[in-house]
């Protein structure tokens, strides 16, 4: 991302400044942040333990503000509303701040230009919740079983596409419950 | 014991290493959409979740400002947490250094923070936590954008790893807008205070992943691990290079330091910031011989204003009486009775 003041190089100094209770944070380049500092625009934070915090909570404002000319096209998103939390793109992009889990699927293309311009174009690889896991399992069963019943059926074989429509039946009953 | 009674591994360029993972619940909104019933709701669960494996449930609407403050000099919660308005609360297991945030930026933060340097240790404790959490709760997760969070910036793993390094010479010899240039390349960020104004943060930089997305957990630490090292290389190097241009110089102005620390009167925390560092750098070059990274440590987080204040009998009325207090703390931890 660009420094804050001069925009024109990469930020490289992040911190925050806790003066009196108020939080002011900066996202600056090396020569802004010494200017900065020379002229006693920014405190000396007597404490930088105060900013272990996250590193790039500051980075958020920036940016959802077009920091890097990504705004949602106007005629795309107005009126658009998250149908879990009522959150439209425009309330997304003023308070920094995304609605709830939902907001992701509706305003993936607003939303997908600002993820890649932080990450790249990547997409998840690590972790999965353990409830993740066992919906995984089971989606590739049933495809699994699914095509096993065709072949079953083509080959006339109609006692193991019983069976297989049996299990079949049973997984996609454990997926509906666990949709509710 | 916490983690700043001890002085882990690196301790020469390295104060603490911080892991967090960052994780939302199914059926709620994030946060700064979640009303009190909701964030209470969460509180509650999470509580009973972690309270009967020794984590201490503090709710921060319960305690006084001070008290709040002092749990972000001790580095469990952020800035932001301690004057946050709306419900949140802290589960702290202290002897791992587990401490995690409630209904801050997102519904749970798990974190795990460690003396010196320990990015795995940490990110095992804080992992281990984080799976208890998971059998009791759904976390919102897709399959491509991985666990979902408030802000798209922690998207992926949710993993951000933090380290605190001490860079005294780096940032004497002015390398430090390169090195931080050279490492956004790679996708780590570098926070402190650069330039002439350094020393007054005492030299410390945190260096911290950007990337969460496309990156696995293991990948991440491997890069912070490769990069640490290849900091503190540096670091040593150009201490080296100061060492051979000006020993006795250096020696002097490190020994100076040492006498104040050891016998002021009064002791501003900048000016305690400055000292430190001084006489960390003392050890690691052992011009220093009866200080102990250890007692380095303490004196960060025990002699910071809050901290400081709540463990005297009487608050301190007067900035100068706190001053003096300080001191006073100062030699209690360097010349403990007994
Ligand atoms: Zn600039
Ligand atoms: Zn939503």
């Amino acid at each position: 991302m660009l420094c804050e003041k001069c925009k024109k190089r990469t930020a490289t100094v992040f911190y925050n400044e806790n003066l009196n209770g108020k939080l002011r944070s900066f996202s600056l380049c090396g020569e802004c942040a010494a200017k900065l500092q020379k002229r006693g625009d920014i405190q000396d934070i007597t404490s930088m333990m105060d900013s272990f915090a996250d590193p790039f909570s500051d980075l958020q404002e920036a940016l959802f503000h077009g920091f890097f000319g990504i705004r949602a096209p106007k005629s795309q998103s107005a009126g658009k509303k998250c149908p879990a939390c009522g959150t439209s793109y425009q309330e997304i992009a003023e308070r920094a701040r995304v609605g709830c889990p939902v907001c992701y699927k509706t305003f993936q293309d607003e939303l997908s230009g600002l993820i890649q311009s932080v990450h790249g174009v990547g997409t998840h690889t690590g972790k999965i919740p353990s409830r993740h896991q066992a919906k995984q399992e089971r989606k590739r069963l049933l495809q699994e079983k699914k095509k096993a019943l065709v072949q079953a059926v083509d080959g006339e074989n109609y006692e193991r596409a019983a069976i297989l429509r049996d299990e079949i039946r049973q997984l996609e009953n454990e997926q509906e419950k666990e949709a509710n | 014991m916490s983690w700043y009674h001890l002085q882990g591994k690196c301790a020469d360029t390295v104060i603490s290493t911080r892991v967090r993972l960052a994780r939302n619940i199914v059926g709620y909104p994030f946060v700064s959409k979640l009303d009190s019933a909701g964030a209470g709701e969460i509180i509650e669960k999470v509580g009973s979740t972690l309270e009967p494996s020794g984590f201490r449930k503090i709710n921060f609407s319960d305690i006084s400002p001070i008290m709040a403050t002092s749990f972000v000099e001790r580095h469990y919660v952020s800035p932001e947490f301690s004057l946050q308005e709306s419900p949140h609360a802290l589960l702290l297991q202290e002897q791992n250094g587990v401490a995690v945030m409630v209904c801050e930026e997102d519904h749970l933060r798990v974190q795990c923070i460690l003396a010196g340097f320990a990015p795995e240790e940490a990110y095992q404790n804080a992992s281990e936590i984080e799976k208890r959490l998971d059998e009791e709760f759904d976390f919102a997760y897709e399959e491509a954008l991985g666990y979902l969070t408030q802000c798209p910036t922690n998207l992926g793993t949710g993993l951000r790893v933090s380290v605190m390094m001490f860079l005294p010479a780096l940032s004497r010899a002015g390398s430090m807008n390169s090195l931080a240039a050279q490492l956004s390349k790679i996708g780590l960020a570098v926070r402190g205070l650069f330039g002439e104004n350094s020393a007054s943060a005492g030299c410390m930089y945190q260096i911290s992943n950007q990337v969460t997305l496309g990156v696995s957990e293991s990948e991440t630490l491997c890069m912070m691990n490769e990069a640490i090292s290849q900091i503190s290389e540096k670091e040593k190097l150009a201490r080296a290079a100061i060492v051979g241009e000006a020993q006795e110089r250096l020696q002097d102005h490190i020994l100076r330091s040492e006498g104040i620390l050891r016998y002021a009167l009064f002791l501003t925390s900048s000016e305690l910031i400055r000292l430190l560092s001084d006489v960390r750098l003392g050890i690691a070059l052992g011009y220093v011989k009866d200080i102990s990274y250890e007692q380095l440590n303490t004196l960060l987080v025990e002699a910071m204003p809050a901290t400081l204040t709540l463990s005297s009998e009487s608050t301190p009325k007067t900035e100068s009486a706190r001053d003096k207090l300080r001191a006073v703390k100062v030699q209690s931890v360097l010349h403990p009775k007994g």
